[in-house]
């Protein structure tokens, strides 16, 4: 330290010299221009150069390849796997893929009941519309219902029987009031549409309003909008009781449809179990802290395959000897458990990141634990942390492929089955490379969109 | 806390006209009743809910285990390890260690780890070096490179790993010629649909002077390089007699070779009858598992890589172009050793991860742990309760082993903050 000042004050210290800049030279002309640029970019060495050719003879010949493969010489219309060697030995046979296709959405549905898995995914989604405006207010409460309550109507559909006798009573009632509560949304919406401007949606909380709403117009407001729910379901009940639904075991469910079922189930429990997990490892509270600490490191220290196997094989031996289990329910609890546990810890993380200001100041209006949590810290933790929320949930509907090994007829399982049929012996490559460019396309444009959340939300901030 | 260190900043300053607020609250509410007053105190109710989450586990734990006493008992099976001193009776395909259908179990769990612990380390080294080279050239400055390898990393992140671990054994490792047609590189390698055949060597004298010689070597080797790195440092110039130093270093390591290679005799592998004898073998479904493996591990790592690099100042690019540095050394010297840093945590997350999802290698028939122990050992003995104990505890060791070293290591990179 000292010697570097006595070098700063030496005795021979000469000012420097005035400093002249020379006028600026001209861009030299082979780096501009679209010529200069390519030459600048692909080959301003030698290496880049050759770099640059292999690159291109790779991609054509990889290309010209593909192409020919699955286009040219391809074989679109077969009956066996045979006819597609006689007609082009060198091509694919989407012939296979094809006649099997049905299969790979459905599983082994019987064909005249697959319209019951559209009508589900349809209402599924018709239920999630209102979300897409930014008009509607209390969209929270919508999507909460959907997480609630379309699960009954899921399983009414995909499942069937006699109203209210296969799948029990309390199913059949809370098939009803799904039913009604979404027809309840839309009456809403339409009642909006007509007559005042804002747009009022019933949502859940219209089950707490009477009790604590004190002015009695609105708790008549709310009671009247609870009995017409109740109405509504009525006629639901009314309607859904005048048929039955042929029975369709869950053995039968199968394809993309099933592996959109684990992915969705998995998704949506996600989130809360990990939020439960990341407050219990946050927790001062020792017993709490040490017991999530541990669920949430055992699980996430082993392949999801062994809590698959543990799930199918643990399971009947730890519960009493007189419950009954179908595979899918044991699937969805280990994957439920084992989203969760990674869900916590990037919840943790957004926890983490938030300044503890945020909590103080919660404390100082006097807000309790739950609802510092609740109505402060969570949200914005999560917010933050959509991006990683996003990645967590592309791993997940990749991860469920792997239900395949423990003999659930998912996409990916169908697709190998394929290869077992008499007409199609062997016939591996094309379903393999139909179901790889579905999954790229699923998780590639939830990775883009989840991008451009990341970038709206540092905007935001 | 906060409200009485708030009191006494306060009391030196202005005098005091609050009373002061007791750490107690409850006191402060002066709630009647005795309960609602215990209740209302932190700690207490800490306490309580403790004792209730603990007791409520606890009754879980004892629920789930009598139910497992019951269902045990019901079909008469018990509950131990001594099924582990058993003979197995079972062959499997592939084993790093001799293996018979004579042996017991505890071997086929020894089989098993071992199998699972030579792909995931295959997988680990390669795929880190094919990783680490995509993400640099997905920095290229030419688009075309940088762009291939975007292309490359996007496609391999978003297939799952099984499809494509299934793609490769089905598609390609099965569609090789059969043993009799096999593609060979010079009469010694075999690579046929039943797997890839190499040469082994064998020796008459023991091991351990093999062990020795490469000790030796590498050690001398080490010495040279260390004498030569030092000299570089004080005298800023690499010694011109490292270079004697390392040839010299050769001269001694051929001759040591030629001397040892009189005990040596190769073991090639040739063909009789249907199938390779002599020699060693790795199984297609070996092949195939690490190859999609390796390429899927490096997709990830590829972008941890360019995550890393991305995080250095642009400046230090730019200072290493201005003293000089080639593209190659400014990587080599200034940005790959301050990436480290940045990087080896998320890689430390991507090893773990490689070692988790070598059990997917089951799918394919490839005798890792989860295969013959959790599959096929629960399907002969029924021990499924101390059985999935042993894989899951296997797994826990080994992440926990992996994330104690590089967290060390890790420690020993970071900017060394007083």
């Amino acid at each position: 330290m000292e010697k570097i000042h006595s070098d700063t004050e030496r005795d021979d210290y000469k000012p420097l010299k005035k400093f002249v800049a020379s006028p600026a030279r001209p861009p030299k002309r082979e780096t501009h221009g679209v010529i200069g640029t390519i030459r600048k970019r692909f080959f301003n060495s030698i290496g880049n150069s050759l770099l640059t050719c292999i690159a291109l003879a790779v991609l054509f010949y990889l290309g010209k390849w593909i192409v020919n493969w699955a286009v040219i010489d391809a074989v679109f219309v077969a009956d066996t796997r045979r006819q597609c060697f006689d007609t082009s030995p060198d091509g694919a046979c989407w012939a296979g893929v094809i006649s099997w296709f049905n299969g790979l959405i459905y599983g082994r549905f019987p064909v005249q009941e697959q319209w019951r898995v559209n009508l589900g995914v349809v209402i599924g989604i018709v239920w999630l519309l209102p979300l897409l405006s930014k008009r509607i207010p209390l969209r929270g409460a919508i999507l909460l219902s959907w997480v609630a309550l379309f699960p009954f109507v899921g399983a009414y559909l995909f499942l069937g029987g006699r109203f209210g006798q296969e799948l029990g009573l309390f199913h059949g009632i809370m098939t009803c009031a799904a039913f009604g509560y979404l027809l309840l949304i839309y009456l809403n919406l339409i009642k909006a549409l007509i007559g005042s401007k804002t747009i009022a949606v019933a949502g859940l909380h219209l089950l707490f309003v009477p009790f604590l709403e004190k002015r009695l117009s609105r708790r008549v407001v709310a009671i009247s909008s609870m009995l017409v729910w109740g109405g509504l379901s009525a006629i639901a009940a009314l309607f859904l009781s005048s048929f039955d639904l042929p029975l369709v075991p869950i053995e039968r469910w199968g394809g993309l449809f099933l592996t959109f079922i684990i992915a969705g189930f998995s998704i949506t429990m996600a989130i809360p179990v990990g939020v439960i997990l990341a407050l219990g490892r946050r927790s001062k509270l020792r017993v709490i802290h040490w017991l999530s600490l541990g669920v949430i490191e055992i699980v996430r220290s082993v392949p999801l395959i062994t809590v698959l196997f543990m799930a199918v094989t643990l399971l009947p031996i730890f519960m009493p000897s007189d419950v009954e289990f179908n595979k899918l329910s044991q699937v969805l609890v280990a994957v439920c458990i084992f989203a969760g546990a990674y869900m916590a810890e990037n919840i943790r993380g957004g926890l983490q990141a938030i300044p503890k200001g945020q909590f103080e100041a919660a404390t100082t209006l006097g807000f309790g634990y739950w609802q510092t949590m609740f109505l402060i810290v969570l949200p914005q933790a999560l917010r933050m942390m959509i991006p990683n929320i996003m990645t967590s949930f592309i791993s997940l509907l990749k991860d469920t492929t792997l239900v395949s090994i423990i003999g659930l007829f998912d996409i990916m399982l169908m697709a190998r089955n394929i290869a077992n049929d008499k007409d199609w012996v062997g016939m591996h490559t094309e379903p393999l490379v139909l179901i790889a460019i579905l999954f790229f396309v699923l998780c590639f444009s939830m990775s883009q969109y989840s991008l451009n959340l990341e970038k709206r939300i540092k905007v935001d901030r | 806390m906060i409200q009485s260190t708030a009191a006494k900043k306060l009391q030196g300053e202005v005098p005091n006209v609050y009373p002061s607020i007791p750490d107690d609250t409850s006191v402060a509410l002066g709630s009647p009743h005795s309960f609602f007053r215990f209740m209302n105190n932190d700690s207490s109710r800490g306490v309580v809910i403790q004792v209730l989450v603990l007791a409520l586990f606890l009754f879980g734990m004892w629920y789930l285990f009598s139910n497992a006493a019951n269902n045990l008992d019901r079909l008469s099976m018990t509950f131990g390890f001594d099924f582990l001193q058993v003979t197995s009776g079972f062959n499997i395909s592939w084993s790093i260690i001799p293996y018979d259908s004579s042996m017991t179990y505890w071997r086929v769990f020894l089989v098993g780890v071992l199998n699972t612990l030579v792909l995931s380390a295959f997988v680990i080294v390669i795929g880190t070096l094919l990783g680490t080279v995509v993400g640099i050239l997905r920095l290229s400055q030419n688009p075309l490179i940088s762009q291939i390898a975007r292309g490359y990393v996007e496609v391999v992140r978003n297939v799952p790993l099984l499809i494509q671990v299934i793609f490769w054994f089905t598609v390609v490792f099965s569609t090789l010629p059969a043993p009799r047609k096999s593609y060979s590189l010079a009469d010694v390698f075999f690579l046929n649909n039943r797997g890839f055949y190499i040469p082994t060597v064998d020796l008459s004298i023991s091991w351990w002077w093999i062990t020795l010689a490469l000790g030796v070597c590498g050690a001398s080797l080490w010495g040279v390089v260390k004498w030569a790195k030092r000299s570089q440092r004080q005298s800023g110039k690499r010694p011109v007699g490292v270079y004697a130093a390392l040839l010299l270093w050769s001269a001694v390591v051929l001759s040591l070779i030629a001397f040892l290679s009189q005990w040596m005799s190769w073991n090639v592998p040739v063909l009789k009858g249907f199938n390779f004898r002599e020699g060693a073998f790795l199984p297609a479904s070996f092949g195939a598992a690490f190859v999609a493996m390796t390429v899927y591990r490096s997709a990830a790592i590829a972008e941890t890589v360019r995550a890393g690099m991305q995080s250095i100042d642009r400046g230090q690019h730019e200072a290493a172009f201005t003293i000089g540095f080639s593209r190659f050394q400014s990587l080599r010297l200034i940005l790959i050793p301050q990436a480290v840093r940045a990087i080896i945590p998320p890689m430390t997350n991507s090893w773990l991860a490689a070692t988790k999802d070598s059990s997917l290698a089951v799918a394919i028939g490839f005798p890792e742990l989860v295969s013959v122990f959790m599959q096929t050992s629960i399907n002969q003995t029924g021990r499924a309760l101390e059985i999935i104990a042993m894989v899951m505890g296997f797994y826990i060791v080994i992440s926990f082993v992996i994330s104690y070293l590089l967290n060390k290591y890790n420690d020993h990179v970071q900017y060394k903050v007083r």
